[in-house]
């Protein structure tokens, strides 16, 4: 067991702390700020991106062929936890979370087409998965495929279309097989979002972002949009969902409103006074214990996948942990700073009106990408074995 | 960065349970105990013999010297078997003396004890907790005063392991009054037959002793003195940081085959035509129970690994005892739920995890007194 980082990493974790004062001012914050809520990417951000994809930062665990650099798995971590620890609203992730699965699945062509120009952030995918009737039951999906030619027609609609507005892609399951059963008859599609027939419709959610409905209407697509075998999205979607959920992204959204509350208790006047009650210590106490667990178990994911597994049931474990420690922790600091914890914006406002923002967008973590309810039912068939019936 | 067992740490702790496995069944763990036993000799005649009852000590006194991460493993392997055998307070009191021989501030006997601990010849334990739950070194107020070469013993000593069976007690006392807390205490080496001594030996929750020890006017001579006079905390820090985290290495152990034990019933028992394992509500009880003993494994993991690395513990220690009180006594909880009715027999198994694994967690500090460091470390 090695809990530490190396001397490499810590020589790069300096490098980017170094990169991101340098280069990450308030007014590109402020910029990538509104566009998470609804203004689109901005020319600042857009050269911020650049400056990233130059330094090949994006993807950068990948092999080098495909434009990545073959670093540690750990750097890529690094590099993920400092720019979410200097609050960058910036979610480089999202930009290459579908690249395993097409370096895994892809056609020749389907890689050099997309890998490079996902590091340069040149494409970008939204995640066509869920839809109306099922998001959670994701194999019940109804958008059918139809093969037509040389081409497939597309119909139906997705929901929660996250980035749908400004992707230049959608990485989209749909149904190729009706007759199979669920899991068997559905296949992945790599979509051009100008394609004719895609209509977006947002959906302004409680935290002020941005999500979508996005329907597909005779949305024609060559047979080369298709990523892996027909009737074998399932299993490739599948993979990439599971290490999808893991990472020092996803980590540090969970643990962000603790380590606000902690610096806001540690350094604030008001704060401190708060702090003295010896029933508040107790439960900041607590939290804390409660932020390492969330911290190792993505340490714990990051040194299996760095082994060559895929986790059994490690990931969904930690997809349970950090949502609903963020959630407990946005409750608790509810009752701990009182009326205070309510104001959006103003003076008194503390932390700027951070925590209501933060209050009610734990809620999507519990059930975004993978409700926990799932994850507990993954953990105990795939994890500990229990039966079916 | 790779938090997962390497090597070494497999090695051990498959062989450790492999070794166990074989030797130390559920029925020769409830004999014990039946028996009333304070330990069972021929197991510990064979962790001697495994050289485990030296396995992180220095190797010029026949110890291992393997790292601290490594004894944490075992340790882990000790819970889950429930070894009836005083491991903990033997290993945590000869690891002490080691550190002061090697700092040179001990006498020959310290030296000589740590030698025939790692052989099995001495039993070691240690006393420090007095009449309040804590473990704080405000909590120390039995005295030790100056008499010619040596000092005299006068107070009690609230829960000591093995008491009446060990060669040598490491007594923390106060041989100051006034100033800080941490200040004016002293680390003493006494025999439990020294004139003046009086134990009383209770039965525990986990089926076990802990002794009632008073002193009256107990003379220890000036080679007992272990550390420095008056800044005996220097050592006992370390000492306990290293006593809670193999503490929670021992709870987890124990309660990871608690929750084993269950899941493995909940696959086996049937109700309204199929197995309990097959219904959401006890199938997300277990994902719960795996993901909170993990949880607390990996904290304590973390904590040896900052005694491995030289690197202070404390607020790691504190973070590991704090969560792996609580969050194991409800796994605990939830594997006797799944087990329904079978939990409360005696001539069950399950209890014995149940009992042993809850008791480990009253000691060494309760969770609230953990907190309460926690909370200091992070300048609150």
């Amino acid at each position: 067991m090695d809990f530490g980082f190396s001397e490499e990493n810590e020589a790069f974790r300096a490098e980017i702390r170094a990169f991101i004062a340098e280069n990450v001012s308030p007014e590109i914050v402020q910029e990538m700020h509104d566009g998470t809520q609804g203004a689109g990417i901005g020319p600042l951000t857009k050269d911020l991106i650049h400056k990233i994809g130059q330094r090949g930062w994006i993807g950068m665990s990948w092999p080098e062929e495909y434009g990545g650099r073959d670093a540690d798995i750990i750097d890529q971590y690094i590099f993920e936890e400092e720019l979410a620890r200097a609050r960058v609203p910036l979610n480089l992730g999202n930009f290459i979370e579908q690249a395993p699965a097409i370096m895994n699945a892809g056609t020749e062509a389907q890689k050099q087409y997309f890998l490079p120009r996902l590091v340069r952030g040149d494409v970008t995918f939204a995640l066509g998965y869920t839809e109306p009737s099922g998001g959670t039951d994701l194999a019940s999906l109804k958008t059918r495929a139809v093969a037509d030619g040389d081409d497939f027609v597309i119909n139906g609609q997705k929901v929660f279309t996250t980035r749908a507005e400004s992707s230049s892609h959608i990485y989209l399951m749909a149904r190729t097989d009706p007759e199979a059963p669920k899991h068997r008859g559905i296949s992945i599609f790599l979509v051009p979002m100008d394609t004719p027939g895609i209509t977006v419709r947002p959906l302004w959610t409680l935290p002020g972002g941005r999500t979508n409905e996005v329907f597909l209407e005779d949305v024609r697509v060559p047979k080369e949009s298709m990523l892996g075998a027909e009737n074998e999205g399932w299993n490739i979607g599948a993979s990439a969902l599971n290490l999808g959920r893991a990472g020092a992204r996803r980590y540090c959204i969970y643990v962000s409103p603790f380590e606000d509350l902690l610096k806001y208790l540690q350094t604030d006047d008001l704060g401190r006074d708060i702090a003295r009650d010896p029933v508040v210590r107790d439960k900041v106490a607590e939290l804390y214990c409660e932020a390492q667990v969330a911290r190792l178990f993505t340490m714990r994911s990051l040194s299996m996948v760095r082994r060559g597994q895929n986790p059994p049931y490690e990931i969904s474990s930690e997809k349970i942990w950090g949502p609903e420690f963020q959630v407990r922790t946005t409750e608790a600091a509810s009752q701990i700073l009182g009326p205070y914890h309510q104001l959006w914006e103003g003076e008194a406002a503390p932390n700027g009106g951070s925590f209501p923002r933060q209050y009610v967008n734990a809620m999507v973590s519990t059930f975004g990408h993978g409700s926990t309810q799932v994850m507990r039912t993954a953990i105990a068939r795939r994890g500990l074995g229990l039966p079916r019936e | 960065m790779d938090v997962l067992l390497n090597e070494d740490e497999e090695m051990i702790r498959d062989g450790v349970r492999r070794f166990f496995d074989a030797e130390c069944s559920p029925d020769r763990v409830r004999g014990i105990e039946d028996g009333g036993a304070r330990t069972d000799p021929e197991l510990w005649r064979q962790l001697a013999e495994l050289g485990w009852l030296g396995l992180a000590l220095p190797s010029v006194y026949g110890g291992g010297e393997a790292p601290f991460t490594q004894l944490t493993v075992l340790f882990e392997e000790a819970g889950r078997a429930l070894a009836p055998v005083p491991l903990h307070p033997h290993v945590v009191t000869a690891l002490a003396l080691a550190e002061a021989v090697g700092r040179g501030e001990c006498g020959p006997l310290a030296a000589t004890l740590v030698s025939e601990a790692c052989v099995g010849d001495s039993l070691l334990t240690w006393a420090w907790s007095e009449r309040l739950p804590g473990m704080g070194p405000e909590t120390i107020e039995l005295s030790a005063t100056a008499d010619g070469n040596g000092w005299r013993l006068n107070g009690h000593k609230g829960m000591v392991e093995a008491f009446e069976i060990a060669g040598h007690c490491l007594v923390a006392a106060r041989t100051q009054t006034g100033g800080s807390a941490n200040g004016g205490l002293t680390l003493l080496l006494v025999a439990p037959n020294a004139p003046g001594v009086s134990a009383v030996a209770r039965r525990t929750l986990a089926g076990d002793f802990q002794s009632e020890v008073h002193f009256d006017n107990v003379y220890v001579d000036g080679d007992g003195l272990v550390g420095r006079v008056d800044e005996g905390w220097d050592l006992a820090r370390p000492m306990l940081q290293r006593a809670m985290v193999l503490n929670c290495a021992m709870i987890v152990g124990a309660t990871r085959r608690a929750a084993e034990r269950a899941f493995d019933y909940a696959k086996e028992r049937h109700a309204f035509g199929h197995p309990i394992g097959s219904f959401q509500a006890i199938q997300h009880t277990c994902a719960d129970m795996i993901t909170w003993v993990d949880g607390a494994e990996l904290l304590t993991r973390e904590a040896a690994w900052h005694i491995a690395q030289g690197s202070d513990a404390g607020l790691a220690a504190a973070a590991a005892k704090a969560f792996t009180n609580e969050r194991c006594q409800a796994v605990l909880r939830e594997a006797n739920q799944i087990h329904g009715g079978y939990a409360q027999v005696r001539e069950y198994d399950q209890q014995l995890w149940y009992r042993r694994a809850a008791a480990w967690s009253m000691r060494l500090g309760t969770s609230m007194e953990h907190r309460r460091a926690v909370a200091q470390a992070l300048e609150l």
